[in-house]
Order: structure tokens, then C-alpha cells, then sequence
């Protein structure tokens, strides 16, 4: 019998720690029909990776759906250009798939060339292209010739895979850009950041750190970036990766051509962010930025330390729950987790590998439920199974845990704080906080009856009339009902 | 307006989409797209953003093989896990681009599954054939309703009752309004109303949380609908091939449709034709709610008067929106829908004489239109922030998809309540554009 009533294909991916050994986990397989995953497909995969890219065009090759869905999906922000949050798709109809596609979508990139002058394109393949065979690359080849400026197909069939296949796909597509500038940096310790989309404006709350370190960040793969800035991202000494699971293949590539070392960090959490700026510290092996970063860490760690611990004697002890696109994610989340006193009693990825499931296990708690590609009902009876006051997750879970009465952090797209970096530990905190701690939760579901008022229950209100009542009537008055 | 090669900020969704608010309206109904797995979620993702409900929607999960080989097998196998896991009463099935492209006979694989699977024969499966590149979300919505009726409703006896479909997409409060106006007119029990999101999209917090909301129309009441007197669509007035024109070729039943009953005269209209349906007049609650209505666009002519508007969105909310707006004595300049839709056009001139009226368009099109037009108020979903944003325009939010205000669920335009609501929340929205100098 398994930890819950699920479907028997399911069974291996959703565990308990049960000891000291790592927890054997069944993933990155093909989601099972009719079990609701909430995994999306290889085009979202590589859309949610290139489209923080602020001054590219994202245009998508395929029906309408495709492109509905995803305009302006992250709340990735900007410094300056907007053309990112414009939706583009040549909105494929019944005559493109019969007669084929790709004279519109030449069309589509020539009339939108002239219109937006972007300094790229970014064109993406969805299901429908990929069966009716359209030649994506060679159009984006001749226009791109046409044109003179880089048309970079984003091979994303819908179909073709997981999730993670579009991570790769976007790498790929990234990694036809890389390289095509020149560049001198400013700094001999010059880094990239690989995997930070700037949600919220996270890059924001980072980058102070990194410069006053003395480190020059040539590129932020892909949070508020501008192409150009791509283009010219192999000439950083270091990569530093955030999010693992949609970049370590580009950092592979980088470092495989052009010999840039990278490095797994997380800027999320006071242990991780202070680990992040030790760890590039040393790799540069400079002993002054090894002391500066020490300062920051120690000047940080210190003016937060009140607010930190102002919310933490508030939810320490609570039991959260963390369903997460990718693993980086959800190890960071355990580790912050614990610096405001909280156990983790349920940790899920949509796409984590073997690997990251092993470290899962090594860092949660004996008797935590670790599940890959989670579906609504097994979420629903797992929060209830292990009591969790608290998911971290995103919007398609958020309704569900309201439904169970459950608070809510919204981890994902569309949550509107800046979590990382020193004051984003503070905001996630305090968002855990008002959620866990908030009335909302002792509202009476059940209403109680007329007759059980008057006789079984008091209620504060009640309470409260018949003291004023009684008072009444002490002081002799008449009694009013 | 832009060339016809590229759309820009899409002013429409594609059909799946639309066939989950029927499919979610029917009782004990679970979803499943048979296509790739992301199709489900993202549409999961826009409607949980829009209505604030948990969103289920299974999915075949087509993969590479799938698409090669044919996908019977997944879409088997995920109705047999849609069946296990929900415990449904109906499964509804929507194609996506992806499976009616590869060629899957839908019918003959669902006629295999209900012989191979004795278990899952209780089940009624109902597919409605939606590739996204064929329309927009109306069509897709009123192609599943079409499916719904023609999948369970049954010759049987003539009864009694009358059929309303509600052939456009509107709010759960707007169907919870229509019942409660229905059953107090005194034909409780003599309508079947379809499809009743008024649950299933906008479920009271409870103890228990089912697995699949409550509420929906029964399919007892669907069977019947083959045997009823008449059918009412209101709403879908410009689409064609609808639930009501399903039911009277097939089975005779008399079909009248309206538009969505939206202001003054389409209100009366919508209510005459319940008159002369159930010989029962307006109950007297609803002839005073109408007396308020005037009164309240009466209250705030001299503020609304000739503001230029710009009015986008669904088909028929944007007719009767221009409609209650001329009404009012405002000036709606623009009406424009991202469906592709000649009768709009037709229709939308006659509601809003000498507007700008726009079919397929998409946002960028509306964009130029508005600049052209030195338009004030902008009024539809969500999805015409951008234009808000630039223009300095303020945009009330009404319609599908509204991801950034609350309330989606419960906004109400429809019927004399719902116009005053309306005409209402237009006149403080212009207060405070005034007030900020907007």
C-alpha cells in the first residue's frame, strides 16, 4: 500500500524518507493521460526561459491558443525595453495547415521586422507546425539573411517531449546568440548569471551585491536582458547557475566552447545568497573580494536579523508544503524554510532528475513525502495526510490549497515580491507569515445553528452581549432583549 | 490595421478553451483535451487566473509516439484514469489542433473504449471536435455545446418543458441570476437551463471538497431536452450550428434566439420571449428592477453623455454592451471582437450606428482604432491593458479573461440587475476618471 490511493503507474514517484539511504524515485517520464499533471509542454519549457528577454521578438508559429496563453506569462520585469510583453503569433487557421504555413510565417517576421525593428527574433515551433512539417529553420534562415539580423528558430513542438525538452531548446536557441559580439569587461572578475528571470525584479535585489564585491555582470540569463547582452556573454569568466534544471545544459555548452567554469548557486534564502557571494569570492580567488563579501554577508545578515526573527517566532513550527516547477527551486525553499523554523513535510517537482531527488532526500526530514509530477488529487490528499499549514507553489495550486483551507505562497510567475537576495528573504517571510497567521483561516465553515446558539455554543459576540446584559441588570436596569 | 500575416496581443483564445465552460457545466462532468499535455495546463492556468476555482482538465498527453502512431492509446488510457481517478458521471472530450491533425477518429476510439472497458460503460463520453486553428473560443464553446445535446439527448416523450441555452460565455452570478429569475417567474420546474457554470466555476468554500465541483445541468434534464416544447438560446446570436439548431433538425424542437440580454430593450426582449414561452407574466420583483434600471441610467445621463467608448471582447457581450451604451447616451465608438464573424459586423452597426465595427482583429488593430477614434472609456477583458496602459485610457474589466482584478465570478451585466450594476460601476468609473483629471 502506498503513502496514498493513487494511480498504480504512480505509485513510484511519490515516496517517504524512510532512513538514511536516498529515496528511489520514478521521474522525467512522459505524464500520465487522463492523471492532470500540471506540467505544461516543451513550448512553455522554452518560452518561460527566452521570453524575459525584454528586447526580442517572441513570435509564435502556430494556432492562437499558443500564444493567448503565454502573453506576458511571467512576471519577469524590465529596465527598459517592452517589447517582451507583446504577444506575436501568425495565428495559424485551417487553410495554413492544409497548404502549409511558412509563406505567412515569412511574411509575419518580414511585416513585424519593419514595424518593431527588434534586434532579434525568436520564432517557436508549436505541435501543429511540427506535423504538417513546415520548415521552420529554413525560414528563419532566409530571413534572417533578408533581414541581417539573427532569426533564431526555437525548435518547441509541443509534443516532443517534457518541459525539459524546451529548456534545452531555449539553450540552444540562446546559444546560437552567445558569442556573435565582441566585448572587453570592465572588471576582471565578470560573471553571468544563468537561470535568474528577474521575477519580481529579483535580479535587482542581486546585482548591488555582486558589484559591490567588484563583480561586473556582463549577462542575466534571461531576467531584464537585452540581446546584446547575450551576445556578448561568453567573454564572463564565471557562470554562475541558478536555476539548474533549465540552464546547466547552456553552461555545459559555454563551458565546453568557450571554457567558461560555472558554478550552482542560489540567491534565495540568507544561507544561500551569503554562499553564493562566498562561493564567487573564491573562485576568483581575490582575497579582498573574499573579505568584502564577508562584510556584506555580516552588514545584511545583521539588518535584517530583527524582521527575520519577528516572523519566524510566528510561523516556527508549521508545516509547509512545496510543489515546484524545477528542483533548484524547492532545495533552496527546504533550506529557507528552515531558517524561519518550519518543517517541510511535502516537497514535489514537475521536472526534477534522479539526482535532484537524491538530494532532496539527503535534506528533508525523516517522514517527508517526496512526489514528482504531482497531480491534483494526490496534492489534496497529501496536504491533508501530512497537515500542512502552507503550500509554495503556483497559481493552478493556489485554489486548491484555499479550497482545503491551507495558506498560500505563491512561488511561481506571478507572485509580485521580490523574494531573493536579503530583503527577499524578508518579503517571503513575511508572506508566509500573513498567510499562515491571518483570521481568514478561523472563519467558522459551518454555521451554527439558531437553536445551538441559544443553548450549546458561546460565542465571543454572544459572550459579550450577555456581559453587557448582566451588567444591565446589576445596575438594576431594565433587561432589553 | 496590421498586414494579415502576424497578430499582435490577441483579442481571442482558441476552441478548446471555450468547450471547458460547457463541458464544466454539465453535472458530474470532468474534461480532458486529447492532445499534448501542456494544452490542458495552460488553459487550467487562464482559467484558475479568471474564475479563482481549482481548474481540472485532463489531458491524452500525446507524446512523439502519439503523434506518429495514432493517439487511441493515450486517450484510452486517460479516459480510464479520468474514470477512476474523478469517478465522473461524463467525460467530456475536446480535440486539440494536434489530434484532429494527426487524423484521430475520436468516435471509433471512444465506441472501442466503451466495448473494451465494461467498467467505464456507466460513463456517458461525450467529444466535440475543437482544433484550435478553426476558431475562437466561441466556437469552440457553442461546438461542444452542439456536442453535449447531440451525444446525450434522447427522443422520448414530449414534455412539457423549455430549453435555455446560454449561448455565450458569461458569469456564474449572471447563470445564478438567470435561475433565480426563472424560478420565481414560477417555472421552477419546467426549464432546463445549459450549461449551469453557477456552481461549478464559483464553488462556496466547504468542509469537503469534492473532486469534481457541484452543480451543473443534471443529464437527466439533457436527455429531455430532445422532447422539449421550444429552446431558447440567449447569447451566441451571431455563431451558427448551435445546441438550439442541433435540437430542432434533429428533433423538431422550435429554436428562437437572442441576443444576451443585456440593457433595456434586449432585457425586454429576452423577458417578453419567457412571456410568451411560459404564459406567465414578469413577476412584479422584476418590473420594479427594471424601473430602477431607468432610473439609474437616468441618474448619470448628464456624466455619461457622448463618451467615446471602445467595446472588445466576445461577440455578443460587446453587441449588448454597445447597446446599453447608446442607451445610456453614450457615444461607443469602437466595437471590436478578435472572432472572425461577418454577422458581427452586421449586427454590430445596426446596435451602434455609425461605430467602427471590427471582426478577427487583434489588439494591435484595436490600438489604432482607439487613437483614431480619441476614445475615453475602453471596456472588455483584461487583455486590453496594454492599450489602457499606453493611451492613458482607463479599461473596466468585464468579460473573459480578467486575471487582475477579483471577481470575475461573480460580475454581473445580464438582465435588468445586472445593467444597473453596470450602468452603476460606468458611472464612477468616470467619476474617478474625472476626479484624476483622466
Amino acid at each position: 500500500m502506498g503513502i496514498i490511493k493513487t494511480f498504480e503507474e504512480r505509485a513510484g514517484h511519490i515516496k517517504q524518507k524512510n532512513g538514511t539511504d536516498p529515496v528511489p524515485l520514478a521521474c522525467n517520464n512522459e505524464s500520465l493521460a487522463g492523471a492532470v499533471s500540471q506540467r505544461a509542454c516543451v513550448y512553455s519549457g522554452a518560452r518561460v526561459v527566452l521570453n524575459p528577454l525584454t528586447d526580442a521578438l517572441h513570435l509564435v508559429h502556430g494556432p492562437i491558443g499558443c500564444a493567448s496563453y503565454t502573453w506576458d506569462i511571467r512576471g519577469s520585469s524590465t529596465s527598459g525595453p517592452t517589447l517582451y510583453k507583446k504577444s506575436f503569433s501568425t495565428d495559424m487557421t485551417v487553410a495554413d495547415v492544409i497548404f502549409g504555413g511558412e509563406k505567412k510565417l515569412a511574411g509575419a517576421i518580414r511585416e513585424l521586422a519593419a514595424r518593431y525593428r527588434p534586434p532579434a527574433f525568436f520564432v517557436y515551433s508549436t505541435c501543429i507546425v511540427g506535423v504538417i512539417g513546415d520548415d521552420l529553420k529554413a525560414v528563419c534562415k532566409s530571413a534572417s539573411e533578408d533581414l541581417g539580423m539573427p532569426v533564431i528558430p526555437v525548435i518547441s513542438e509541443g509534443f516532443r517531449g517534457n518541459k525539459n525538452e524546451g529548456y534545452k531548446a531555449a539553450c540552444n536557441a540562446l546559444f546560437e546568440l552567445i558569442g556573435t559580439r565582441d566585448y572587453a569587461p570592465e572588471s576582471p572578475y565578470s560573471v553571468n548569471f544563468l537561470g535568474e528571470y528577474n521575477v519580481a525584479g529579483d535580479l535587482w535585489a542581486i546585482k548591488p551585491l555582486f558589484v559591490e564585491m567588484g563583480v561586473e555582470i556582463i549577462a542575466s540569463f534571461t531576467g531584464d536582458s537585452r540581446v546584446e547582452e547575450i551576445q556578448r556573454a561568453h567573454k564572463a569568466k564565471l557562470n554562475l547557475v541558478q536555476c539548474g534544471g533549465s540552464m546547466t545544459y547552456l553552461a555545459k555548452k559555454m563551458e565546453e566552447t568557450y571554457g567558461i567554469p560555472y558554478q550552482r548557486v542560489s540567491f534565495f534564502g540568507i544561507g544561500e545568497i551569503s554562499s553564493a557571494l562566498r562561493t564567487t569570492a573564491e573562485h576568483f580567488e581575490d582575497p579582498e573580494m573574499m573579505e568584502r563579501a564577508e562584510e556584506i554577508i555580516a552588514r545584511e545578515s545583521a539588518r535584517i536579523a530583527p524582521e527575520i526573527e519577528r516572523h519566524r517566532s510566528r510561523v516556527a513550527g508549521k508545516r509547509a508544503a512545496i510543489y515546484m516547477g524545477g528542483a533548484a527551486k524547492a532545495i533552496s525553499l527546504v533550506r529557507a524554510f528552515g531558517e524561519i523554523g518550519m518543517d517541510v513535510v511535502i516537497i514535489g517537482t514537475q521536472t526534477g532528475s534522479r539526482d535532484d531527488y537524491k538530494k532532496i532526500s539527503y535534506i528533508v526530514k525523516e517522514g517527508t513525502v517526496i512526489i514528482d509530477d504531482a497531480n491534483p488529487l494526490e496534492l489534496k490528499e497529501l496536504l491533508v495526510k501530512q497537515g500542512a499549514d502552507l503550500l509554495v507553489a503556483g497559481v493552478k495550486e493556489r485554489f486548491l490549497a484555499y479550497k482545503l483551507g491551507v495558506a498560500f505562497c505563491d512561488f511561481n510567475h506571478d507572485r509580485t515580491a521580490t523574494f531573493e537576495g536579503f530583503d527577499g528573504i524578508v518579503n517571503f517571510a513575511r508572506e508566509v507569515d500573513i498567510t499562515i497567521n491571518s483570521p481568514v483561516w478561523n472563519l467558522p465553515i459551518e454555521r451554527v445553528s439558531g437553536a445551538r446558539m441559544r443553548t450549546e455554543v458561546e460565542t465571543e459576540i454572544g459572550a459579550e452581549m450577555r456581559r453587557e446584559q448582566s451588567s444591565v441588570i446589576d445596575a438594576g436596569g431594565e433587561t432589553v432583549v | 490595421m496590421s498586414e494579415n500575416y502576424a497578430t499582435v496581443n490577441p483579442c481571442s483564445m482558441c476552441m478548446p478553451m471555450g468547450s471547458v465552460m460547457a463541458f464544466k457545466g454539465i453535472e458530474g462532468c470532468m474534461p480532458i483535451f486529447h492532445g499534448s499535455q501542456g494544452c490542458s495546463t495552460y488553459m487550467r492556468l487562464h482559467l484558475a487566473h479568471h474564475y479563482r476555482e481549482p481548474v481540472d482538465i485532463a489531458s491524452s498527453a500525446l507524446s512523439e509516439k502519439g503523434a506518429v502512431y495514432g493517439g487511441a492509446a493515450n486517450l484510452k488510457k486517460g479516459l480510464l484514469n479520468v474514470i477512476q481517478g474523478y469517478g465522473p458521471k461524463v467525460v467530456g472530450i475536446a480535440t486539440t489542433c494536434l489530434a484532429e491533425t494527426i487524423g484521430d477518429d475520436v468516435a471509433q476510439i471512444v465506441r472501442e473504449f466503451q466495448q473494451e472497458e465494461p467498467s467505464a460503460r456507466e460513463v456517458a463520453i461525450i467529444s466535440a471536435s475543437t482544433p484550435s486553428y478553426s476558431g475562437s473560443h466561441e466556437e469552440g464553446y457553442n461546438e461542444a455545446l452542439k456536442a453535449i445535446v447531440r451525444t446525450l439527448a434522447k427522443r422520448g416523450r414530449p414534455n412539457s418543458r423549455f430549453n435555455l441555452v446560454i449561448g455565450s460565455i458569461v458569469s456564474p452570478a449572471e447563470v445564478r441570476q438567470i435561475k433565480s429569475m426563472l424560478n420565481e417567474w414560477g417555472c421552477g420546474y419546467d426549464y432546463t437551463l445549459l450549461p449551469d457554470i453557477s456552481e461549478t466555476f464559483d464553488a462556496p468554500l466547504a468542509a469537503d471538497y469534492p473532486k469534481i465541483p457541484e452543480g451543473g445541468t443534471p443529464l437527466a434534464e439533457i436527455a429531455e431536452m430532445a422532447n422539449s416544447r421550444e429552446t431558447l438560446t440567449v447569447g451566441g446570436s451571431v455563431l451558427v450550428g448551435g445546441a438550439g439548431d442541433y435540437l430542432e433538425r434533429e428533433f423538431g424542437v422550435h429554436h428562437t434566439r437572442l441576443p444576451l440580454p443585456i440593457g433595456v430593450e434586449l432585457t425586454d426582449r429576452f423577458v417578453g420571449t419567457l412571456e410568451e414561452i411560459t404564459g406567465l407574466g414578469l413577476p412584479e420583483k422584476y418590473e420594479r428592477d427594471r424601473g430602477r434600471l431607468l432610473d439609474a441610467i437616468i441618474d448619470c445621463h448628464k456624466l455619461v453623455a457622448g463618451v467615446r467608448t471602445a467595446v472588445f471582447g466576445d461577440t455578443d457581450m460587446v453587441l449588448g454592451v454597445a447597446k446599453l451604451l447608446c442607451e445610456m447616451g453614450m457615444d461607443p465608438r469602437v466595437l471590436a471582437t478578435g472572432s472572425k464573424n461577418a454577422e458581427f459586423i452586421r449586427w454590430g452597426e445596426k446596435m451602434a450606428p455609425g461605430s467602427e465595427v471590427l471582426s478577427g482583429v487583434d489588439f494591435s488593430d484595436i490600438h489604432e482604432s482607439v487613437s483614431r477614434n480619441d476614445i475615453d472609456l475602453l471596456i472588455g477583458p483584461f487583455t486590453g491593458r496594454q492599450i489602457s496602459k499606453a493611451e492613458n485610457i482607463p479599461l473596466l474589466r468585464v468579460g473573459l479573461p480578467n486575471h487582475d482584478r477579483f471577481g470575475a465570478s461573480r460580475q454581473m451585466v445580464l438582465g435588468y440587475e445586472g445593467a444597473t450594476r453596470l450602468v452603476d460601476g460606468i458611472a464612477n468609473f468616470i467619476v474617478e476618471m474625472n476626479e484624476r483629471g483622466g
